[in-house]
């Protein structure tokens, strides 16, 4: 139960930043430290339970288990260390970060580190590949914003990281869906286990390529390696946690954890151990040119990541054992150095080394600290990081096979950590040393200074305490190689060969060190000629040119040519697959009854006009007829609903199509008669292969065992007789929910689009001046017989689609049609009106969507109280006499359909009906300025009428209400 | 035969009025085909039976087929919701040409 705790309380934390910060600014980051610090201490409780004896925390929740999705998090040794890394060094810099930054709030920042540490930490407690790989994508992306905070100039730098770095996502994507097939599981611990790269050496290389591109990605390893020093455009907090201490690991944890599968493949030994050395060795070579401290450490990172990865590829117990140790001490010392440098760099106001005076007098306890964590980074004795290299030398010397491969290996590892050694001083005299001075703000306080000291010192505390480390490395070295084995770190192992290469290290490093004003000489010029980000600008540029080429080889500003091609390709196929002559089943029963040939001539008969028409409301009204008789089919079909949804349907978009038709001109554009003829063909293809298609494909089989059973206990189920209803709201509202939320965007969709392009005027203007003088142009006089309907049809349709709504569950109905009633209602409150400006409903039409789908989510969030999202809740409510209410959770749902129809026909009806501020400006004539100056009660009026769904019109009766 | 028929009619009138100039006929070309996509959804069912599946009155044995017609219900409203969205579209800015006048 603990690991979901770890992960949740991160959670919480992520959502208490911006309380925290608003209340505590910059400090908020000790309370975060605090928490980062229990978790830390709880993850630390479970050490000599998971490494003392062996056991492994694992927690399941499962998701789909028919598809075996669940949540797996599972602690063995190794998750363990990066979970303490995490969790530590997140603690540390938290507490840090409240120095690091000037007083004031940094909501952003923090609820960000929060969530990358609940992705990092989800990361290495992740036991299914699918988990795995989503949080190592949210590492990823928090990198990313971590970044861009840091503003404008960070812009470009987050962007290649994502990109890059999203790039070996997609590796590890591909590496985990082959696993998974492989294995049959996304289970990682299973995965591991039955996973042989010997069975099929294709698929291993495939495997292996993959996930070392992701590790190589993110753990910045050559030619990849470019990255991390660009990131270093993020603040010095977010370097040291995710580009010093932990996101760049996880590239590490990633090899390490897919060791006991590829640990022995001699693809992955060379190519890390090849890749990892060459990065050491220019990684350390790039360090010892750079005068920015910060920079110079990137680099510092990219060498010693290039040396665990070289020491992973080596896969023996003892190499794995080096890496778990060495991981431990470079988190420590690279994360004090990182936080030594940002000291340093905030009390100077510069961290260029040409511009540091020699601070060893100004800031002593900084400086004390930065070479003890340089010390530990040199590998000089007594502390963590010469044990470890020490450990990786001796375990590159074991590397299987011929012995002088093991000391050619050794030997890179050596020319590595002697540039290491010599970047570590130039670094710490850089900033120390030569003349004295003072810094700009003097020396840090001992709570900006508490962070760095702690993980300095631990190198230096756990060189001497080495025995507690051991069980640690042996559990670590069980999970990754299968091996028992037991560590003895120690400071001195006698005189030996690994003693001898620690001595070579030291002694070539000191004269690279002494003889530093040579080597910058040397070393002071363009080592390649190219620089990583702009080869990766170039392939950027590169692949959107490309793109944009080939884009063009295609385009058309007119969707006509598009449209052909995939309706040709698509009639073509259907017309091929026929032509094959593919056996079909008879029918079981007759489908065609002798009315169906009236429907049939109807539709041929208003298809051909709609065709043969050059008026546009000609066409629109023919369409409509097309769809009667489509409402007709439906209901000889017996779909009762469906004939009225269809028919209402019908009538609503011919309303909307009136107010758009009326800004366009009045007939088609002109299509010359060749190109009518192409879309006649086409159009011929295309209509004998649906009818093809539909004839000899349907219609061929009896009732599905879905609608079979819906028919039969529908009623039982679900209280209601109405199939089809129960169906929309019972059984499959998920999908009605879907349904709503995309009309839902439509509406919304609509009133950006509206918002951002004005509507066209059209014909508009000049059609209302031509006409003015006529009575039967002026919407007043002309719309009086649709007013005195309106007013006593308005109520009457409000109560319609109210008993709609509240029958639709048993009889037709239901909250589709009962909406497309009431706007109907609505259409005709709109089209009674006397001017457009009256004419607006003032409803919150944006407000009634959202509404629409909150309540239809509510109602089935409710259907958790049952066990699952939108199961319907029954009630019986007595009724006074003799009876009940059968009340369900459906009719909320179907209010909420209700509501978002609704909604979105009140957006079409006004944004689209509404005039343009033209005609609010310029009365057009006598008849149109009454609208408003001389009804002065017409405004509050109108809104109440028009609310009821009614269009009456008491300024009818009003002396000024114009002429008669 | 006689649905097929309806939908062979109503995909080539779609087809067409897709392939001609100006938004509007596309609208119009588009609500024709999605009536003819709702009608075969409800041919893929068992057309055979025709009476209302309203289960007060209806038998189990006659009763139409019901998930078509759920299926189709959605279609409606969503294809309707579309298609007010594309009106919306023809009058944005300017006419609803969607060719270069050349």
């Amino acid at each position: 139960m603990i690991l979901p705790v770890l992960l949740g309380v991160l959670v919480v934390a992520v959502a208490a930043t911006p309380l925290l910060d608003r209340g505590l600014g910059r400090n908020a980051g000790w309370v975060l430290a605090g928490v980062f610090g229990t978790l830390a201490a709880v993850v630390g409780a479970q050490g000599p339970a998971v490494l003392g004896r062996g056991e492994t925390l694992e927690f399941f929740v499962p998701w789909m288990p028919t598809i075996d999705v669940g949540l797996h998090l599972r602690l063995d040794g190794t998750s363990w260390l990066f979970a303490m890394l995490v969790l530590g060094v997140g603690a540390l810099v938290m507490a840090y970060s409240t120095r690091y930054f000037p007083p004031g709030r940094r909501t952003g920042f923090y609820a960000l580190m929060t969530a990358f540490a609940v992705a990092m930490l989800g990361l290495v407690l992740a036991d299914d590949v699918v988990v795995m790989f989503v949080f190592w994508e949210l590492t990823t992306i928090c990198s990313f914003l971590l970044i861009g905070l840091s503003g404008e100039s960070a812009n470009r730098p987050a962007v290649r990281t994502f990109i890059l770095t999203g790039l070996g996502g997609l590796a590890l994507l591909a590496a985990v869906v082959m696993l998974m097939v492989n294995a049959g599981t996304s289970r990682l611990s299973t995965i591991l286990a039955v996973t042989d790269w010997q069975a099929s050496p294709g698929w291993s290389v495939a495997v292996a390529l993959l996930v070392i591109l992701a590790a190589f990605t993110k753990s910045a390893q050559f030619p990849f390696h470019y990255w991390l020093p660009d990131a270093m455009a993020a603040s010095t907090p977010v370097s040291t946690y995710l580009h010093a201490a932990t996101m760049v690991k996880a590239g590490i944890y990633l090899l390490m954890r897919f060791t006991p599968v590829f640990g022995d493949f001699p693809l992955w030994n060379v190519l890390l151990i090849g890749t990892g050395l060459v990065t050491a060795f220019i990684g350390a070579l790039f360090a010892l040119q750079r005068t920015d401290l910060k920079e110079l450490l990137a680099y510092s990172t990219v060498s010693q990541l290039g040396l665990l990865v070289a020491i992973i590829g080596v896969g023996t117990p003892y190499a794995l054992a080096a890496a778990g140790v060495h991981t431990l001490a470079h988190a420590l010392f690279k994360a004090s150095l990182f936080m030594l440098m940002g000291v340093v760099d905030t009390r100077n106001g510069t961290r260029d080394i040409r511009q540091l005076p020699g601070l060893w007098r100004a800031m002593p306890a900084t400086a004390t600290l930065m070479t003890i964590a340089a010390l530990s980074m040199a590998g000089i004795p007594p502390l963590l990081g010469f044990v470890s290299k020490e450990a990786i030398l001796d375990a590159m010397l074991g590397l299987p096979g011929e012995p002088w491969v093991g000391v050619l290996v050794a030997l890179g590892a050596v020319a590595a950590s002697a540039l290491t050694f010599a970047y570590s001083f130039r670094m710490v005299y850089g900033a120390f040393g030569g003349t004295p001075g003072t810094a700009k703000h003097g020396e840090a306080g001992p709570s900006y200074l508490l962070a760095p000291a702690v993980t300095a010192l631990s190198g230096l505390v756990l060189a001497f305490a080495l025995p507690v480390l051991d069980p640690l490395v042996d559990r670590l070295v069980l999970d990754t190689t299968g091996t028992a084995h037991e560590s003895h770190l120690a400071l001195w192992h006698g005189f030996n060969l690994p003693l001898l290469l620690s001595a070579i290290v030291i002694g070539l490093g000191a004269v690279l060190a002494w003889q530093r004003v040579a080597v910058d000489r040397v070393l002071d010029r363009q080592l390649v000629p190219v620089q990583g980000t702009q080869v990766f600008e170039g392939a950027y540029r590169g692949v959107i040119a490309a793109g944009v080429r080939i884009g063009r080889l295609t385009a058309s500003n007119a969707p006509a040519p598009y449209l052909a091609a995939i309706l040709l390709t698509l009639g073509g196929t259907a017309i091929a697959v026929t032509l094959g002559r593919p056996e079909v089943p008879a029918q079981p029963e007759p489908t065609t009854r002798p009315t169906d040939w009236l429907l049939v001539a109807l539709i041929l008969v208003a298809v051909t006009a709609v065709v043969v028409t050059r008026s546009r409301l000609a066409a629109v009204a023919l369409v409509g007829v097309a769809g009667f008789a489509v409402a007709l089919w439906f209901l000889l079909l017996g779909g009762f609903d469906l004939a009225l949804t269809q028919l209402l349907v019908e009538i609503l978009t011919v309303v909307v199509a009136v107010l758009v038709l009326r800004r366009l001109p009045r007939t088609f554009h002109p299509t010359p008669r060749a190109r009518r003829l192409g879309a006649g063909v086409v159009a011929v293809i295309m209509g004998v292969a649906a009818g093809l298609a539909a004839f000899s494909l349907t219609g061929r089989r009896e009732m599905s065992p879905a609608s079979e059973y819906f028919l039969r206990n529908a009623e039982e189920d679900t209280g209601g007789t109405n199939v089809v209803n129960t169906i929309l709201v019972d059984f499959r509202a998920l999908d009605t929910l879907g349904e709503l939320t995309v009309l839902g965007v439509t509406g919304l969709i609509i009133i950006g689009v509206l918002e951002s392009a004005r509507l066209n005027h059209g014909r508009l203007p000049e059609k209302v001046a031509g006409f003015a003088q006529n009575v039967v142009f002026s919407a007043r006089e002309n719309s009086l017989i649709m007013r005195t309907v309106a007013r006593g049809l308005g109520p009457v349709l409000a109560l319609l689609s109210l008993y709609l709504l509240l029958r639709g569950h048993s009889a037709p109905g239901g909250g589709f049609i009962a909406a497309l009633v009431g706007g109907a209602g609505f259409a005709l409150a709109y089209l009674a009106a006397p001017a457009a400006a009256r004419a607006r409903i003032r409803l919150p039409y944006p407000r009634l969507i959202a509404a629409g789908i909150a309540v239809a989510g509510a109602s089935g969030i409710l259907g958790y109280l049952e066990g699952s999202f939108l199961r319907p809740l029954h009630l019986d409510i007595p009724l006074p006499g003799d009876g009940y209410y059968h009340f369900t959770t459906a009719l909320v749902f179907d209010v909420g359909v209700y509501l978002a129809v609704i909604g979105v026909l009140l957006t079409a009806l006004n944004r689209l009906g509404t005039e343009d501020d033209i005609h609010a400006e310029e009365p057009l004539g006598p008849w149109a300025e009454s609208t408003d100056e001389d009804d002065p009660d017409a405004e509050d009026e109108t809104n109440d009428e028009i609310d009821e769904g009614t269009a009456a019109e008491p300024d009818l009766a009003s002396p000024k209400g114009g002429r008669r | 035969m006689t649905l097929a028929l309806s939908i062979g009619i109503l995909v080539a009138g779609g087809v067409f009025m897709l392939l001609q100039r100006g938004m509007i006929r596309i609208v119009l070309g588009f609500i024709m085909l999605s009536h003819a996509v709702n009608l075969l959804l409800m041919s893929a069912g068992v057309t055979s039976r025709r009476d209302a599946p309203l289960m007060d009155t209806a038998d189990p044995a006659t009763a139409a087929d019901p998930l078509p017609q759920a299926f189709v219900l959605t279609a409606i409203v969503i294809a309707f919701a579309i298609t007010i969205y594309m009106l919306t579209l023809a009058v944005a800015r300017s006419d609803d040409d969607t060719e270069d006048p050349s």
